[in-house]
């Protein structure tokens, strides 16, 4: 089975359950939704996904291996990247320092070897600075590159955070809420955004509120609510599914 | 950058130069000790101001490395050169032993864990007479010439304290600087990128113990005699208060930190009356004015030499650019 997947998968925190054998299939390629209100259970399955999370029950499986207690750190190396709901962003680094850090995964250089500055080690930092750059003039921070990343715009450093995400060359991509707090305009440089890393072959995993966003951007979504999977499929389909109505409005 | 490069070219001189201009042998003895206690803090600052992992303890190491040097090389007469370097090893193996099993403590209890150690290390000094000379202390020999002279030993400390400053510049200016920082100011986006968090502060941390160990043997050799009561608590606090004053983050800052907070009580001499009060007070000018530290204020007066340019502008992604971008990588 290829892609990145929940198997079943559920997750309690003292009794209470997040999540209850909740199944999603992410392929690349795709832009995927994943909705739901408050508590559904979206951001623990990211955190499955992404590895902050071991689940109680089930698995999470990429192209067949099993990464369910696999470390988070693992999950940039097979080449799974995430954002945070709160931007998670090293205030004091420039703009430029904060994308590099993205490329961690293909940093050979070892403790001592960076000590020596060896020319290997320089010519890798040259690398990774040059992929990061490219990478953040493609979502538009190209103007403020040696700007303190606390001194960005709060949409920027969203768009700074999905940089620094595609720098390890991720296959697949989750975003927690990338459209939260973004204005209209904001919005739609995100929309482009995804939608050129989805016609690049990467799939994105779509956490969000804003279904409106949701519908007209994916491909697939899955409607969650109390932790299970109320339906999935097209996003017409999923708009016009009766269980997701009355979720949404409390009918 | 050009103002950097000049600063930096007037520091290497006025450094190198300092036996000829200095006024007494007691500025140069000065000098020599702020080059050792450099040595110390320059690898220190790699766990406090970079990893953010608050070790007071590093005077344990100072001692252990002191001691290596004071026994070995002064009772067992082996070259002081390869001694030097011994302490060096020694000082990276305790490191090693201390941070293993402390680091994975959040940051409180870690703090508490390198105090703890240098506490034993104190009191084993004083258990181990036999070794250690306990309370009276042990001579420590001075390098073969040229380093035999008060002028010679400053050089060779300043040297060595040069090449370690251009390994830690080294560790904090490309990839591993950047993922110390994440572990110190978002250990949970360090993860989402890949950085092993224990490793990489553990190897920080046996450098910085190589360092200290180095540190103790100039240290001692420059004393000329070393007891247990030289390496007290209150010179691990102010290790960690140079770092703190100087400026997290930085080099130039803890640098700056080290040179004032040795020498200015030293120089001005109603500031040696004031004594500890005066670290208190300097650093609590610092944390409520200055909180990102001297150094902070180099880069402000830096920056304010150049011109202002602030553009917000709302600027479009460059979809194509992205993809050839993403494209390329994933090709890798």
């Amino acid at each position: 089975m290829s892609g990145l997947q929940v198997i079943e998968a559920s997750k309690s925190f003292g009794g209470v359950a997040a999540l209850s054998g909740a199944s999603l299939a992410l392929q690349p390629g795709e832009i995927h939704g994943l909705i739901g209100p408050n508590g559904s259970g979206k951001t623990t399955l990211l955190n499955l996904l992404s590895g902050y999370y071991e689940p109680s029950a089930g698995q999470v499986k990429l192209n067949g291996e099993d990464l369910s207690q696999a470390a988070v750190q693992r999950r940039a190396v097979v080449g799974i990247a995430r954002t945070f709901q709160k931007p998670r962003l090293l205030p004091t680094l420039t703009v430029l320092e904060n994308a590099v850090l993205g490329g961690w995964r293909d940093t050979q250089s070892g403790f001592v070897a960076t000590a020596l500055a060896l020319p290997k080690v320089r010519a890798e930092d040259a690398e990774l600075q040059e992929r990061a750059s490219e990478l953040l003039h493609g979502v538009g921070l190209g103007h403020a590159l040696n700007r303190r990343a606390m001194l960005l715009e709060h949409a920027d450093q969203r768009f700074l955070e999905i940089a620094r995400a595609l720098a390890a060359r991720p296959n697949y991509l989750l975003l927690d809420e990338p459209a939260g707090g973004l204005t209209g305009a904001e919005i739609e440089r995100l929309g482009a955004i995804i939608t050129t890393l989805r016609d690049c072959g990467l799939g994105v995993l779509l956490v969000e509120h804003h279904t409106d966003f949701v519908f007209r951007l994916c491909d697939t979504v899955t409607a969650l609510d109390l932790g299970r999977v109320i339906k999935h499929g097209k996003p017409s389909d999923v708009r016009a599914d009766s269980n997701v109505i009355r979720v949404y409005l409390g009918a | 950058m050009n103002h950097k490069l000049t600063a930096a070219l007037v520091g290497a001189v006025l450094i190198g130069t300092l036996p000829f201009w200095a006024t007494d042998q007691y500025q140069l003895h000065l000098a020599t000790l702020i080059g050792a206690y450099w040595i110390l803090i320059s690898g220190l600052n790699l766990v406090v101001g970079y990893s953010g992992q608050l070790s007071i303890g590093h005077v344990g190491l100072l001692a252990i490395g002191a001691y290596t040097f004071a026994i070995v090389a002064g009772k067992h007469e082996l070259n002081p050169y390869l001694t030097l370097l011994l302490s060096g090893g020694i000082g990276g193996v305790c490191g090693l032993l201390l941070g293993l099993p402390s680091l994975r403590l959040p940051g409180f209890y870690f703090a508490m864990a390198t105090i703890a150690f240098a506490m034993i290390v104190s009191e084993l000094l004083l258990a181990q007479g036999g070794l250690t000379g306990g309370g009276v202390g042990l001579p420590a020999p001075t390098f073969p010439a040229p380093f035999d002279t008060p002028a010679g030993f400053y050089w060779l400390t300043a040297l060595i304290a040069l090449i370690v400053t251009w390994l830690s510049w080294n560790v904090a200016r490309f990839m591993w600087g950047r993922g110390l920082i994440a572990i110190r100011d978002n250990p949970v986006a360090a993860q989402a990128v890949g950085i092993p968090l224990f490793r990489a502060k553990i190897s920080v941390f046996v450098f910085s113990g190589v360092t200290a160990g180095i540190a103790g043997a100039l240290f001692a050799s420059l004393q000329g005699y070393i007891t247990p009561d030289t390496f007290i608590f209150e010179l691990g606090l102010f290790f960690f208060v140079c770092i703190i004053i100087g400026g997290r983050g930085s080099i130039l800052g803890p640098f700056l930190g080290t040179v004032v907070l040795t020498a200015l009580p030293e120089l001005v001499a109603p500031l040696a009356k004031l004594g500890t009060l005066f670290y208190g007070l300097l650093l609590l000018a610092v944390v409520l004015l200055v909180p990102e530290g001297i150094g902070r204020l180099v880069d402000v007066g830096i920056a304010r030499l150049r011109p202002k340019k602030i553009d917000s502008v709302l600027v479009n992604p460059d979809t194509e650019r992205l993809a050839t971008a993403v494209k390329r990588g994933r090709s890798q």
